[in-house]
């Protein structure tokens, strides 16, 4: 099953995206496992993930996390900012599909 | 407008950068970080010991007995009356981590040095007597509390450094081969550890011979004390939140940038608080931790739950409507992603003015409250940020406090509504012309 795991300054806004794009895996009957952990965490979970997407707010981070991932081959990118505040799941789940294929 | 929007994100960008990947900042949050827990359970135990209900100390005594206070201030002495130790070694090892060293020993030697640094007797006056005995045999609770996190976080910074330097100069007792791995690596820290505690040691020997006598005194005098008393000024706090709406108005989570700079400040302050709430003392300071992230940050950074409201009860747009839908429930927690980016407020100049100016004028409201008496400083009571409004007023300044947070309340309401109608106004327009090309769209067919 494909992993993936979603990050922001505590974890907290992008848990609130997870459930959203859990329930449109769901409505699509696509197998995935999605996770939003704390940024200071990402060295320790990014193990077995396929893709990693990183809240907008911590954009400034992108430079040092994108290090951190290219070591271990994950994609990382920014999730688009207007589908991060409407929580849109379903496009964020389909720029996370993008991402993996 | 634009522009100028551009070049200010130019310019943040890489502060905000800066501030987030410095190690030294970064390895101190991560101390707060392991600490934060401990923190919030002492000051909660601390809280039931002196709940402010009259009749409930009685009450207490009547059902446990004499000493039921015991079960807990005990907790609190273990965790929030120490909390120096736990950011010691979440410092170090935070710091161990990114030297990629090894984090648990080297954190043990940073506490060890700080030990080195701290002296083992205190002052005592016996009851009814004027002069103070020297009393050894004890670490003094006082430099292992909130007074003495400014040597901890030295301490813990300079010791990683210490061991890194001689790990990386390959200073390292070299077993012969044949000699299992484990014994090895047993002895790999001996010369680490000796070396930063004879560092250490000249450090406190060189204190004894000043006014000073110790490091902490030292420190404390000339480093913690103008900090603290500084960061307790209402201009620091204005100054700050500023900053925080500066950020976010570039959608970088502003209250993280600032509080890798202003949480030591802000957490030792509030340990100021509590260390005179409970012993019934005069609270010393009005800014603390609290007073920001309880008073100021009401629905979170920009004090944005007042607009929430508007949003779901006020507004006509289903854009606004939509994201007022959204953003209640995780806002009365203190989380308000989905205003910022979905609003958005983001480089919204509009939007941008209310979210700036909202917390500031709280500020001034909140800190005038407390400074003429009507409502209670913070008792420097450390609760989660998530704490719901009100529920949070009352835990840290009683019922006055939590009567304060629903003025303020009231008060953003008022700041953002003039605001919040003209985008609402916008938006309506804009759906309705989108309706419309719609309908014209169908019509054709």
């Amino acid at each position: 099953m494909k992993k993936i795991a979603l990050f922001c300054s505590a974890g907290m806004s992008t848990s609130l995206l997870v459930t959203k794009m859990q329930k449109a895996a769901e409505a699509k009957g696509i197998e995935v496992s999605i996770d939003a952990y704390p940024e200071a965490t990402m060295e320790k979970e990014l193990d077995n993930v396929d893709a990693v997407l990183i809240g907008p707010q911590i954009k400034y981070l992108l430079k040092k996390l994108k290090k951190m991932c290219d070591e271990k081959g994950v994609p990382i990118s920014v999730i688009n900012t207007m589908d991060y505040g409407m929580m849109d799941g379903e496009k964020v789940l389909n720029q996370a599909l993008k991402m993996m294929e | 407008m634009s522009k100028m929007m551009d070049s200010i994100e130019e310019k943040l960008m890489p502060i905000a950068e800066k501030l987030a990947t410095n190690r030294y900042l970064l390895a101190i949050r991560d101390g707060f970080m392991l600490a934060m827990p401990l923190l919030i359970i002492g000051a909660m135990s601390l809280l039931f010991a002196y709940l402010p209900i009259t009749g409930y100390d009685t009450f207490m005594a009547k059902l446990f007995g004499a000493s039921w206070m015991d079960f807990f201030m005990v907790p609190y002495h273990a965790t929030m009356a120490i909390m120096t130790v736990f950011v010691i070694l979440g410092i170090s090892n935070s710091l161990s981590k990114h030297y990629k060293i090894e984090g648990m020993s080297t954190a043990v030697i940073s506490l060890t040095g700080f030990l080195i640094l701290t002296p083992f007797f205190t002052m005592f006056t016996a009851e009814g007597s004027k002069i103070a005995v020297k009393v050894g045999g004890v670490i003094p609770m006082e430099w292992i509390s909130s007074k003495g996190l400014f040597v901890g976080m030295l301490s813990a910074i300079l010791a990683t450094e210490i061991v890194r330097f001689v790990i990386n100069k390959g200073w390292v007792i070299k077993m012969p081969d044949g000699v299992p791995p484990t014994v090895a690596k047993s002895f790999s820290s001996l010369i680490p550890a000796a070396i930063t505690i004879i560092i250490f040691n000249f450090v406190r020997l060189g204190f004894t011979f000043t006014s000073y006598e110790t490091i902490h005194n030292f420190i404390f005098t000339v480093l913690q004390l103008p900090l603290t008393s500084l960061g307790d000024s209402l201009g620091a706090t204005l100054v700050a939140n500023f900053f925080i709406g500066l950020f976010w108005s570039f959608g970088i989570s502003g209250g993280d940038v600032v509080q890798s700079v202003m949480s030591p400040i802000w957490i030792a302050l509030s340990g100021d608080n509590l260390t005179a709430f409970q012993a019934g003392l005069a609270l010393p300071h009005i800014i603390t931790q609290q007073f920001n992230s309880i008073y100021l940050w009401i629905g979170g950074g920009g004090a944005t739950l007042g607009l929430c409201l508007l949003l779901l009860f006020k507004c006509k747009s289903q854009q606004c409507k939509k994201i007022g839908k959204l953003a209640i429930l995780p806002g009365i927690f203190g989380i308000n992603e989905p205003i910022i980016f979905g609003l958005p407020i983001v480089l919204n100049p509009i939007m941008l003015i209310p979210f700036i100016l909202t917390p500031l004028i709280l500020a001034v409201v909140t800190y005038i409250c407390m400074s003429t008496g009507i409502v209670p400083r913070p008792n420097g009571v450390i609760i989660p940020w998530t704490t719901p409004p009100i529920i949070g007023g009352y835990l840290i300044s009683g019922i006055r406090g939590a009567l304060l947070q629903a003025v303020e309340l009231v008060i953003s309401l008022f700041i953002y509504l003039p605001f919040i109608t003209v985008v609402d106004r916008t938006y309506c327009e804009q759906e309705k012309a989108y309706a419309e090309a719609e309908l014209a769209e169908t019509l054709k067919e």
